[in-house]
């Protein structure tokens, strides 16, 4: 570098504009500290004591995280919520793909259809929790109705394990399709056209470019959108609460659910910080795992 | 025997664009067709439709006497080469030139020792085992070229398929798709906008405007004997002049000045109902601004090629062209004479069509 340059280097870095750009920074780097950052040390913080109701604040270590692994309850959670994120997202994952694959063509009406597809993603989580507590509900909801008409007698959904269960991934999936469908739809349009034409004049049908061309492509999508996804689901709370509030018994009681008992009817803070954190790192491996699978197969 | 047969196909698009306007088009087999116009003629369009990917709005498509018109691309016995190459992104390379023959089902050992021999002969053997994005343009292009040729199709289809590479690469690149297609023989249908690719590489041009087939010939006779105007002034470069022109009293009348015209083109003239004229740039001379029968003219621009010079005049409000030798030079505003052979002109009538070709190799000249 010339002396001119250098000079002028020292110039802009001894002034104002040196710090220009951190000043400018400060005021949103604040507000991120405030919100996000205090909280997270402070949860940190908060899952090393031992605090209940009444007893002394106690410093414990890690003692909140190694008793989670030997806490009966905690595991039945853990199962429940990873039975619940794979199922629904499994389920949204398959049926967002193949309605976008169907909306992606270009027939008569398809703009509506999307529109009208989108609908379930923009309803309030709370609301449709509600709603489909009245589709449930054993004595006059809309399944008992309609079980009635027919002759049939009321139906019981949230009153069984199995059923409030599977009741719930039911929730989850008309609610989040449409987001699944709306990522891979968009991932759908903007595949290259060329290649797939290729294929079809090489001789390929519409199974094979599916399986061979289209599935491939989409893949890098496909990765982004079930992960996202996953996290999400990983921290349902609102519909679970409304809905069946973890039961019957432990049925449906996620962790989110289990974690919110624990500190705020338990009063235990300190062990539901550490369920939180736990549930934190367990979410980040599993984002961290999928990201570099998706390296991988990209890299291939 | 006929290889592939276009029947009064036509297509309108939704939004009421009309791309094909029946259009009818056989090409031989074994020929390499080169189809040429300017964009938007529906060249492209026709390949497509020939290729199954576009529905005709009506008419019918033959391959090998076979009406194909409502099949499937897979059903139809086709290659193609796209403009943009069109590789599969997430195959390797011998993936991609092996993936027409594994729909075929054809054996592993047989594939791969195909896939080796078709890589070998276009020189891409080193290549075999990386993913398409790790290639250059003209590498790529080669292995769409592969892919094309690793099965014995009923026809290979081209859509434009050296537009994406640099000029120079493009030479070389016209030279060995020719040299190529003359060895599998097989026929071809070659979509280009590019006069020079249709004019070295194809047996037949059919030459395309505003969805219509305008002329279907060798390339020499394009350029000697284009059918309208419209062809005239399509193929060649720089392009035929166009000059208005009528015949009256035994005499070519051009911008007021009388042409005597030779006694043996003046039946054909007479009767024909001139319009315009069409001279090529080769075909006119720079003279002194008055030797006899000379049209004078104000020099526009000289601009040396190196191998020649063109020479553009504008004679009564009108521009023309002229190729001039490599040391001619004039300057910007001076006053020439143009002269050229009657023998050498085409004429057009009102509607543009050619009335009178130009006399084909007589007195001499070229």
């Amino acid at each position: 570098m010339s002396k001119a340059l250098v000079r002028k280097d020292r110039l802009q870095g001894a002034g104002l504009d040196g710090a220009l750009p951190y000043l400018l920074l400060a005021p949103s780097l604040l507000v991120v500290m405030a919100v996000l950052l205090y909280p997270l040390i402070d949860g940190l913080r908060a899952s090393t004591k031992f605090y209940r109701y009444g007893k002394p604040l106690r410093d414990v270590g890690f003692d909140n995280y190694v008793q989670l692994w030997s806490d009966p309850q905690f595991l039945n959670s853990l199962m429940v919520t990873v039975s619940f994120v794979a199922s629904a997202v499994i389920l949204e994952t398959v049926l967002g793909f193949a309605l976008a694959l169907f909306c992606s063509r270009e027939i008569a009406g398809i703009r509506f259809m999307r529109t009208i597809l989108i609908i379930p993603m923009v309803v309030t989580p709370v609301v449709v929790a509600i709603v489909f507590r009245l589709i449930y509900a054993s004595d006059a909801g809309m399944l008992t109705a309609i079980s009635q008409t027919f002759g049939g007698g009321s139906v019981e959904i949230l009153g069984r394990p199995l059923r409030a269960f599977i009741g719930l991934v039911a929730l989850d999936v008309w609610e989040w399709t449409p987001l699944m469908f709306l990522i891979l739809l968009a991932g759908l349009q903007s595949l290259p056209v060329e290649p797939l034409e290729a294929a079809r004049v090489d001789g390929a049908g519409g199974w094979r470019l599916f399986w061979d061309h289209t599935l491939p492509m989409m893949r890098p999508i496909l990765a982004v959108a079930i992960v996202l996804r996953t996290i999400d689901a990983f921290g349902t709370f609102d519909q679970v609460f409304v809905l069946t509030r973890g039961g019957p018994g432990e049925a449906t009681r996620l962790l989110s659910i289990f974690g919110y008992d624990t500190a705020f009817k338990f009063q235990q803070t300190g062990y539901a910080a550490a369920l939180f954190v736990t549930m934190g790192l367990i979410i980040l491996a599993c984002a961290m795992a999928a990201v570099r699978l998706l390296k991988k197969v990209e890299a291939k | 025997m006929t290889a592939v047969l276009f029947e009064n196909v036509e297509k309108r698009f939704d939004g009421g664009v009309t791309a094909l306007k029946s259009l009818t088009l056989e090409a031989p087999e074994q020929k390499f067709v080169a189809l040429l116009g300017p964009s938007g003629c529906g060249k492209t369009t026709a390949l497509r439709i020939l290729a199954g990917l576009e529905m005709p709005t009506s008419g019918r498509v033959l391959i090998g006497g076979r009406d194909v018109t409502r099949l499937q691309p897979r059903d139809r016995d086709l290659a193609m080469v796209f403009q943009s190459y069109a590789l599969y992104p997430h195959m390797t390379i011998r993936d991609n030139i092996a993936y027409p023959l594994w729909l075929r089902e054809v054996p592993d050992a047989e594939r791969k020792a195909k896939v080796e021999a078709v890589a070998k002969s276009l020189e891409v053997e080193h290549l075999l085992e990386r993913k398409p994005r790790q290639l250059s343009g003209g590498q790529r292009q080669r292995i769409a070229l592969a892919r094309a040729i690793v099965r014995d199709p009923a026809a290979f289809l081209m859509d434009e398929p050296l537009s994406n590479l640099d000029a120079r690469l493009r030479l070389a690149m016209r030279g060995e798709i020719k040299r190529l297609c003359q060895r599998l023989g097989t026929t071809t249908i070659y979509v280009t906008h590019d006069q020079a690719e249709a004019m070295t590489m194809a047996d037949l041009v059919a030459v395309m405007g505003s969805g219509v087939l305008q002329q279907l010939a060798p390339p020499e006779e394009v350029y000697d004997r284009p059918a309208n105007r419209f062809v005239a002034t399509f193929v060649g470069n720089p392009p035929m002049n166009v000059l208005k022109a009528s015949v009256a009293e035994g005499e070519l009348k051009v911008h007021g000045r009388g042409l005597a015209i030779p006694p043996e083109r003046q039946a054909e003239l007479g009767a024909a109902g001139v319009a315009e004229l069409g001279i090529r740039p080769e075909d006119i001379r720079i003279v002194a601004a008055d030797a006899p029968g000379a049209v004078p003219g104000e020099v526009y621009v000289v601009e040396p090629m190196g191998s020649e010079t063109f020479v553009d005049v504008m004679v009564g409000g009108e521009r023309l062209s002229a190729r001039a030798g490599k040391s001619f030079r004039a300057a910007i505003g001076s006053t020439v004479g143009i002269s050229f052979d009657i023998a050498d002109a085409c004429f057009f009538d009102a509607s543009g069509v050619t009335v009178v070709h130009r006399a084909q190799n007589q007195g001499g000249k070229q």
